[in-house]
């Protein structure tokens, strides 16, 4: 490229020179374009590595956040440098940016929210470093999953910081901390002071009218009882983890006053022995501890119990465990009171294989008058079942969704409430005490066990293993039909398949991108992923059990326990540090919050993550080459003029050296282009039918020609204006396109030496329909590849590449990305079905035979 | 050697290569020992022969090519994979010129490492 340039730079050299010569405002513009194609391509290759595919390690997470740094540096220095210096606020939003990043990569947990109080329906797990895992695990579980839960919120890590920063408590707690590492106290003695200096502070003014305001408010219209809360801690990195959930400190039946109080009891807990030595061996750093707490609704429970989703102690036995006894949860789980006992089947239809009914003499209870109290069960209820049959299959069901979720058995915290309703209090991983720890070896000769019906086929987009039934899509299936942990089988990862995440065990398809849409939801809510198989849906019977391996790429017939056993011992990736880390640094780079340029945040202000700001820049750049040589006086070097032409492309041509003939002050006719590579590219656009094969939706269509539609020149100012620019020479063009919400970029060099030719091309959507954008990708890749272009997939974004073709054969392929381009402007709308592929695909091909041979 | 276990060594500082590394490499069959201290590293193979030995080159203390030529010159036969975040063709070249089998820039896929591995086996037992 930097060659190209050279030659480029050569070109224009025989121009006459004036004082910003064109050729330097254009090489700005190439390296703009140039590293705004880097950044993108790095974002979506850090995305990738979450897939669990990649071994990455920190040192990785630090070179990318610093190339990327450099590059976006870089791209602002450039645009201000282009535009005198226009955008210089863009500095401002990219300091913030960068002081969070290396924030993050220094360890702190930046709390994504300032709230002191989340409401549970407000809590996604996009907020876990703010709420804590107990919290978003409860949220998620309530709205992701539907199951009922206890009215709440929860008190943020934003909340914990202020307490802490008003207290002073960052230099007291290190100070005792110092002292255990000199060893001049023991750990019991250090955790005793730094829980008394807890206890001893104030909570800010602030927060405790919020806690009590949110209290408050879950109490309106409660009047049987005086309502009580269950204060309990949620801690950064507790989620789902059994030994360490035990380690912190949870207050039951507060009344509504003393909640303060028991807020404070509870972030004390942070800080005893057993939890400060968990942290220290789970390489837990220092920062990464800020407490937030759970604040709930004491559940007026008639039942309630404890569900283990296997046997502990025998989990071969496949059995699912509940115990359960009448009242409040409390003296069930500290074992003040007995239990009964009921054994099912985990296999729905989840007989129950087992029943033990004890005398239940005594039951914990809520008083109408608030607080708690142990009472005298009725004699006759003594000795009847706590949960009913249809409740306990309800439960296992409930249990065994849990554990697909959150990838580990599960320990689920339950009450039955006077409605009879079952509420979820809480679920974390269970410990399996198996004899013999499954070992990997183990699993060396599992094809000898289990036909293997697939193997070596495809890439992991999400790392794991799914039992189930295969339930292969085809044209006749509806996908409200598919039913809860079943397998899905398709012939494209199309991102409409993100419908039966919840109730899917793992995804298997033909075609698809580990960069796609539904990659990264499978990721997000960890299901296990296969795609590029080629030809699982032939491979696989509907209905058949299969187990899928991502990691070895396998296919088993059946359920292969093995394989279930060993997972369940394996940390799961997405908890090891640098998982975490490299999440929470790609919340500060990834998003895009600008989208419209029209829209009020298109601004150095609104720019709040990496992307946002290459985005600004790349509209501004394209928008800077328009208004300084066709609205402005041009230079003296280029011919600038706009396109007149019978299709709705409002176009810029900036020529220059021989790219256009002959007068143009009323703009530039289509056969004036003496640029080769420009006139292809038009040839194919116009090709008869591609432009408009037929009639667009109205809406669509006229919504379409309003972003694409230049305003007559002379009252218009560049902002109004589609931004379709192209730079062109007798033998060289670059463009860049933008209709509707599609960016095309083409560079395209063309000459008799075939080491210099080359083409360039970028596709990328934007913020239309996932589904029919990744049909899009799927069939550009299609068409592209088969006519030579190494294609590469980021996300959305395809680029493809050809090079050193003679010049017979790029410009056929310049064609082809003219009659692409004329087409995918309708394709978002046309993409009705998957079935359509395989159809655009063979008219694009006739066209390209009947236009140009083969 | 076709019917034994292939033995292979891992040494890299950050925990987190061998931690997923060692389980995906033992579910193929393999026996593996990872390290990541070079230092302990070295007193193991002190101790024993591996057949493989997967090593990262910049480290603490011992570094990774220090490691590995000295692997070398006990144990000819021995094939050694290089992985390493900081790939330059330097430090590829020199690698090469020690007799490293193959060079993995970090990060990798499993699939990647897996087939080098392979490669270096199948190498082995055609010696």
């Amino acid at each position: 490229m930097k060659n190209f340039l050279h030659r480029v730079g050569q070109l224009f050299q025989t121009k006459k020179q004036t004082t910003v010569p064109f050729k330097l405002i254009f090489t700005d513009f190439k390296k703009i374009l140039n590293l705004n194609n880097q950044i993108l391509d790095l974002i979506a290759d850090a995305n990738d590595k979450l897939s669990g595919d990649y071994i990455f390690d920190e040192h990785y997470i630090h070179t990318t956040c610093h190339q990327l740094t450099d590059l976006v540096r870089e791209l602002i220095v450039l645009i201000n440098h282009l535009t005198q210096q226009k955008y210089s606020d863009l500095y401002n939003s990219f300091h913030h940016i960068e002081e969070k990043i290396q924030a993050i990569l220094q360890g702190d947990v930046l709390c994504p929210v300032t709230d002191f109080i989340l409401p549970y329906s407000s809590i996604t797990r996009d907020l876990i470093d703010a709420v804590g895992g107990k919290n978003a695990n409860l949220a998620e579980i309530g709205f992701v999953l539907g199951f009922s839960i206890p009215d709440g919120f929860a008190i943020t890590t934003a909340a914990f910081s202020s307490f802490w920063l008003e207290n002073n408590l960052e230099e007291k707690v290190s100070a005792i901390i110092e002292q255990w590492q000199e060893k001049t106290i023991a750990v019991e003695e250090m955790a005793c002071k730094i829980q008394q200096l807890i206890f001893d502070s104030t909570v800010p003014a602030k927060l405790e009218k919020e806690i009590l305001d949110a209290a408050g408010s879950l109490t309106k219209g409660k009047q049987d009882t005086i309502p009580c809360f269950a204060v309990r801690s949620s801690a950064q990195g507790e989620d789902g983890v059994s030994s360490f959930a035990g380690q912190y400190r949870s207050c039951l039946n507060i009344p509504l006053k003393n909640l303060p109080q028991a807020y404070k009891e509870v972030v004390a807990s942070l800080y005893s022995p057993e939890a400060m030595e968990y942290r220290l061996r789970k390489d837990f750093r220092s920062n990464e501890i800020k407490m937030s707490v759970a604040c709930q609704l004491m559940i007026p429970a008639k039942t309630s119990g404890v569900m283990y989703s296997y046997d502990p102690v025998l989990p071969e036995e496949e059995t699912l465990i509940i115990s359960s006894a009448w009242g409040l949860g409390e003296p069930i789980m500290s074992g003040k009171v007995s239990t009964d006992l009921f054994v099912l089947n985990r296999q729905p239809p989840h007989e129950v294989k087992e029943v033990q009914v004890v005398r239940k003499e005594r039951s914990m209870v809520l008083h109408g008058s608030g607080g708690i109290g142990m009472e005298s069960v009725r004699e006759e209820q003594q000795t009847q079942p706590s949960l009913k049959k249809q409740q306990l299959k309800m439960l296992a069901e409930i249990g065994l969704q849990l554990e697909k979720y959150f990838k580990k058995p599960q320990d689920v915290e339950f009450a039955i409430d006077q409605q009879d309703r079952i509420i979820v209090l809480q679920s974390r991983q269970l410990s399996l005490q198996q004899e013999q720890r499954p070992r990997a070896s183990d699993l060396t000769d599992l094809g000898g066990k289990y036909p293997v019906l697939m193997q070596g086929r495809g890439i992991a987009a999400m790392k794991g293993i799914a039992s189930g039934p295969a339930w292969v899509l085809d044209h006749d299936s509806n996908l409200q039909d598919f039913p809860m942990g079943a397998i899905l089988v398709a012939r494209y990862a199309s991102p409409q398949l993100a419908r039966v995440i919840h109730k899917a065990s793992g995804f298997i398809t033909d075609i698809g991108s580990t960069t796609g849409h539904l990659a990264t939801v499978a990721r997000e809510f960890r299901v296990p992923a296969l795609f590029n198989t080629e030809n699982a849906i032939s491979l696989l019977k509907h209905g058949q059990e299969i187990t899928l391996d991502t990691e070895s790429l396998t296919v088993y017939e059946g359920i292969v326990h093995e394989l279930h056993y060993y997972s369940f011992h394996e940390e799961p990736i997405e908890e090891m540090y640098e998982y975490r880390l490299l999440r929470r640094i790609l919340k500060k780079i990834e998003p895009l919050n600008l989208f419209d340029p029209n829209d009020d945040n298109f601004t150095p202000q609104g720019c709040r993550t990496y992307h946002d700001l290459t985005r600004f820049v790349h509209e501004k750049a394209v928008e800077t080459i328009i208004d300084l040589n066709f609205y402005h006086a041009h230079h003296r070097d280029t011919q600038a003029g706009q396109l007149v032409w019978d299709y709705p492309l409002d176009l810029i041509l900036i020529d220059v050296g021989g790219g256009i003939e002959g007068e143009h002050d009323k703009g530039i006719r289509p056969e004036q282009i003496s640029s080769i590579p420009m006139q292809t590219l038009l040839h194919g656009m116009s090709h008869p039918g591609i432009w408009d094969m037929s009639p667009m939706k109205v809406d669509f269509g006229s919504f379409m020609s309003s972003l694409t539609r230049t305003p007559p020149t002379g009252n218009s100012s560049p902002e109004d204006v589609g931004r379709n620019l192209a730079v062109i020479s007798a033998e060289y063009t670059n463009i860049n396109f933008r209709l509707g919400y599609h960016y095309t970029v083409i560079d395209a060099y063309l000459s008799d030496n075939i080491l210099d030719n080359h083409i360039y091309f970028r596709f990328s959507g934007g913020v239309t329909d996932t589904t029919r954008r990744s049909r899009r990708t799927s069939l550009l890749n299609k068409i592209l590849s088969h006519y030579d272009f190494l294609c590469e997939q980021h996300g959305d974004i395809i680029v493809a590449r050809l090079k050193r073709m003679n010049k017979e054969s790029m410009l056929k392929r310049l064609f082809l990305l003219g009659l692409l381009i004329g087409f995918t402007r309708q394709l978002d709308v046309k993409m009705v079905s998957d079935a359509k592929i395989p159809v655009y695909f063979e008219q694009i091909k006739t066209i390209m035979e009947k236009s140009h041979g083969n | 050697m076709a019917t034994e276990q292939t033995t292979i060594l891992i040494l890299d500082d950050e925990p987190i290569v061998s931690k997923r590394l060692k389980p995906s490499l033992e579910k193929k069959g393999y026996e593996v020992e990872t390290f990541t201290c070079s230092s302990d590293a070295l007193k193991r193979v002190k101790e024993r022969q591996f057949n493989i030995v997967i090593t990262d080159l910049k480290m603490e203390g011992v570094d990774g090519m220090q490691f590995l030529t000295e692997v070398k010159e006990k144990y000819p036969d021995t094939e050694v994979i290089v992985i390493t975040g900081f790939a330059t063709m330097a430090t590829a070249k020199e690698s090469f010129n020690k007799g490293v089998f193959d060079f993995l820039a970090k990060p990798f896929k499993l699939g990647e490492i897996a087939e080098v591995i392979s490669r270096a086996e199948e190498k082995i037992k055609n010696k």
